[in-house]
């Protein structure tokens, strides 16, 4: 009874103290969250910062404008302030809402953005557009300082229109305006726009380039930073290791990946791009090629941050095209995997414009984008100069896999860029591979790729100790495989697989 | 062999060159064909699109204008002729549309070009800077945008007409509109005023602006000094004024310019004083020395004019004065103070008494005079019973009183 009674009591005693805390913790949550937003420095804007989301290519034509002489700081603000007329206008279109014009356009102007996001809304229209090219000329200036006329010369424009949600048309749309923006607020504000001259932009004139690739080749991570290879860590000594691991086994290239944020997204980290350098140069005085892959862990593939991607692009592609040791620009690893996420149009119209771009600047080096499977290897075939595939399926199907492939495209080189299997076998998978099987895999599959003369990159040189979740997501038996995918394993044994690695 | 291909390729390319825009652009197709061929219009007119149909399906026509596209659905008038009506909200807009038709496995595109109306509904104006300098330097800037009643700017090399009267000059002079705009600058004449301006196009007048034309910087000038009477009394006011402050062209300088007056005395320090000019004139104001004095003065415009330097001298009025010691010695009565005509000095001359032991300075009392008197307390509290010597300034005279003893 008496102990009953006890703990009776502790029970009244620690609910009451869990109440308390209970509601002490609500107060203090509701106090806080009153209390966001009343800081001072927020409510002056004083700390505004400027947030990159557009960022289409923009060049000013030599200064020869009538009127007033131009300015360095006022022509940056006419800039920003015109860009973000077309930003908020994309958006407005994408949205049908308003939000945002009133800043960029005069009273007037703005009457005319109105009546076309009323007619779209009644209609359910969406247009998801944005421009990637401007060639602004000034031509007036005024006295006061309160008026310019710009043209705005060959603006390219890409518009993907959308009917009661499904889509219904895209189109790349060259044109020249001519602007008047007035000084208003602070703001500079489109007061006319007018557009001049239009065209239908039906193909870009892009390069072409027959390529046919000898590559004996594997993917790279160091084994300590897999996913990681341009981080702190970061060490040319063992990767120039590694390299002369690679290249003493008879291979000549290496794949490796750029993961986009990491980069720093569309203003490209140039302490990063020191290190991709480095790599560059190690794996050139090796006597390896490398094939670049763009876009890493980027998954966003939306119009209005094409802008962002096509800068980070054209940043790192201008810096690497003349270095020796590049061999080809992979413009995503396995975009294929977005479609059911993102939607398939998304991706694919994003891909087209990145070729586009890429081929753009770098007009000696083939692209390709890295299919996750054989079925998805069709896709843009026309657009890349030459096909790449993953294939993790089993090695038997392999033969008939690719045969068929190359049924469907018999004028481009077809290269496997991703092959490979685990020698994992444990708690997860209690019957899974040994290093017997991984070794026997290989062995058949350089036998496939030897007797056709398939170029082909395998995965990978390294067993891994951690693999992030992004890579192949949180469940423990596909982690734990993926770690055991190499050639050599954690203590830097080489495994039987090994014997394998290349061609003979 | 290669030399064929390579004409046929020129004759390709000039081929294509010659597809001018405003024209249609079109691929023929079996299915579909433009059937209305005009593709340049005036802004505000119904603008119908129609095509010659033979399929089922009624395709829905992309167009896109100035600031954006829409999709427009047929109007099906007799089966085999779709015709789509451009919406007045794009069709009320000078530029240029493009469009897109596309059924089954045809498309079509084109262009229309829209030119705005000839009639000018609004002149769009603007002026500034809003003042300027006289003297035909500086000038200010017109800029007209004369728009139609749509809102769209006329046609390049519209005629503008700016107008703009001064004083008895009416001047008018034409410009033509280029890049949407017509500007002109206007300078100043020489002499300062309002200067009004407008434009007119087409019969069209905007509405009235005006133009400060303030008078250019100031030139040189003089100062003059104007006193009751000469003598340092330190209670009189002494003005200084200048001439007329005027521009090199004679327009009297903008009121409020501010004059910076320098006055130097024996000992060579500055007293300043300031005043701003009304009518071109400014004064400033300083009170009389109350001692013998002799003055330098030169005024300013900062960094733009000097006046010439002036010399003033003001007399010593108080000779002498009376130093009377009482009640313990501990009170100082100085005075009777005389001004010029023996007249009681007016209320406030600084009268320093100053005690000394030996020849160390223990303290220092500054009064004002009252009636023509002061008077100092030497609070025991303060002032021990001791001998002190006194030392008595006033009007520039030093008087000494030798070992007092105060108890």
């Amino acid at each position: 009874m008496v102990k009953n009674r006890n703990i009776l009591r502790a029970l009244i005693l620690l609910s009451y103290v869990a109440i308390t805390l209970f509601l002490v913790y609500g107060v203090g949550a509701l106090y806080s969250y009153l209390n966001t937003g009343a800081d001072r420095s927020k409510m002056l804007h004083t700390e505004l910062k400027k947030i990159e989301q557009y960022l289409p290519e923009l060049t000013w034509a030599p200064l020869k404008n009538k009127g007033r002489q131009m300015d360095d700081q006022t022509l940056s603000e006419i800039e920003n302030d015109y860009l973000d007329a077309w930003y908020v206008r994309h958006v407005a279109y994408k949205t049908n809402l308003k939000a945002g014009i009133d800043d960029y356009y005069t009273e007037s102007a703005r009457k005319n953005i109105f009546s076309i996001i009323k007619q779209n809304k009644l209609k359910k229209i969406t247009i998801d557009g944005t421009t990637l090219a401007h060639h602004l000329t000034l031509d007036f200036f005024s006295e006061d300082g309160q008026l310019v006329v710009l043209t705005d010369k060959n603006v390219l424009e890409y518009k993907r229109i959308y009917s009661n949600n499904t889509f219904f048309l895209e189109t790349y749309e060259t044109a020249t305006y001519k602007i008047i923006l007035l000084l208003e607020d602070g703001f500079w504000r489109v007061r006319h726009l007018i557009r001049e001259d239009v065209s239908k932009v039906n193909r870009f004139n892009t390069r072409k380039i027959d390529a046919t690739l000898d590559i004996k080749g594997i993917n790279y991570y160091p084994q300590k930073t897999p996913w990681n290879m341009f981080g702190k860590e970061f060490n040319d000594t063992i990767i120039d290791v590694d390299f002369k691991i690679i290249k003493t086994a008879g291979l000549n290239t290496i794949r490796i990946f750029i993961p986009y944020e990491d980069f720093g997204k569309a203003k490209v980290n140039s302490e990063k791009l020191k290190k991709l350098k480095q790599v560059l140069d190690v794996a050139h005085t090796n006597e390896l090629k490398v094939m670049i892959t763009l876009f890493d862990f980027y998954g966003d593939y939306s119009v209005l941050n094409w802008t962002l991607n096509q800068k980070h692009a054209i940043e790192i592609v201008s810096r690497f095209k003349d270095h020796p040791a590049l061999l080809a620009w992979d413009i995503k690893n396995e975009p294929d995997l977005d479609f059911d996420s993102r939607g398939k149009i998304n991706v694919t119209s994003w891909l087209k414009r990145m070729s586009v771009v890429v081929k753009s600047i770098d007009k000696k080096h083939p692209i390709t984008i890295g299919w996750s499977n054989a079925k998805s290897a069709v896709i843009l075939k026309n657009k890349v100069d030459f096909i790449s595939f993953h294939y993790y399926k089993k090695n038997v199907n392999f033969k008939n896999t690719y045969a068929s492939l190359k049924k469907e495209i018999s004028s481009k080189q077809i290269i496997v860029t991703e092959f490979g299997t685990t020698s994992y076998k444990g708690f997860w998978k209690p019957f899974g591979s040994s290093e017997d099987k991984q070794s026997k895999y290989y062995k058949y599959m350089q036998e496939q790729l030897s007797e056709q003369g398939i170029s082909f990159m395998s995965w990978t040189l390294y067993d891994f100790t951690k693999i992030p979740k992004e890579v192949v997501g949180k469940l423990p038996w596909r982690r734990k495989a993926q770690e055991y995918f190499g050639f050599i394993d954690k203590n830097g044994k080489k495994k039987p697989s090994f014997k394998y690695i290349s061609k003979d | 062999m290669l030399r064929k291909q390579t004409y046929l390729y020129l004759f390709c390319l000039i081929c294509i060159s010659y597809i001018s825009p405003g024209q249609n652009s079109i691929k023929k197709t079996d299915s579909i064909q433009l059937i209305s061929l005009k593709t340049h219009f005036e802004a505000g007119s119904k603008i119908v699109l129609r095509f010659s149909s033979l399929g089922k399906n009624n395709p829905v026509l992309y167009c896109s204008h100035n600031y954006g596209s829409t999709l427009i659905k047929p109007n099906i008038k007799s089966p085999t002729v779709l015709s789509y009506e451009i919406p007045s909200h794009l069709s009320n807009k000078s530029g240029m549309i493009n469009w897109s038709l596309s059924s089954n496995n045809s498309s079509i595109s084109g262009q229309l070009k829209i030119r705005p109306k000839t009639k000018v509904h609004r002149m769009e104006t603007y002026l500034g800077p809003p003042s300027i300098e006289a003297g035909g330097r500086d000038f200010t800037m017109l800029v007209v945008i004369p728009t139609d009643n749509l809102d769209n700017p006329l046609k390049p090399e519209t005629p503008v007409l700016v107008k703009h009267q001064f004083l008895a000059n009416e001047t008018s002079t034409e410009i033509k509109t280029d890049q949407l705009i017509a500007f002109k600058n206007i300078f100043s004449p020489n002499i300062s005023g309002r200067m009004i301006l407008s434009s007119e196009s087409f019969g069209k007048n905007s509405k009235e602006y005006d133009v400060n034309i303030v008078p250019a910087i100031p030139t040189n000038f003089t100062i003059s000094v104007k006193r009751n009477h000469g003598y340092a009394d330190g209670n009189q006011i002494t003005s200084f004024i200048t001439s007329i402050i005027k521009d090199s062209l004679g327009n009297t300088v903008s009121d409020g310019t501010y004059v910076s007056f320098f006055i130097r005395n024996k000992k060579q320090a500055i007293l300043k004083t300031s005043g701003t000019t009304i009518l071109g004139v400014a004064t400033a104001k300083m009170i009389h020395p109350d001692q013998e004095a002799y003055w330098t003065i030169k005024a300013y415009i900062q960094g733009i004019s000097e006046s010439n330097t002036i010399a003033i001298k003001y007399t010593q009025v108080i000779t002498d004065f009376d130093i009377q010691f009482s009640t313990n010695n501990r009170t100082i009565t100085v005075g009777p103070l005389t001004s010029f005509m023996d007249q009681m000095i007016p209320d406030g001359l600084h009268v320093h008494l100053v005690l000394l032991k030996g020849k160390k300075e223990i303290g220092i009392i500054t009064k004002t005079s009252k009636d023509g008197f002061v008077k100092f307390n030497l609070a025991p509290g303060i002032y021990k019973k001791d001998t002190y010597n006194f030392q008595i300034r006033a009007a520039g005279i030093t008087k000494n009183r030798q070992a007092k003893k105060i108890w």
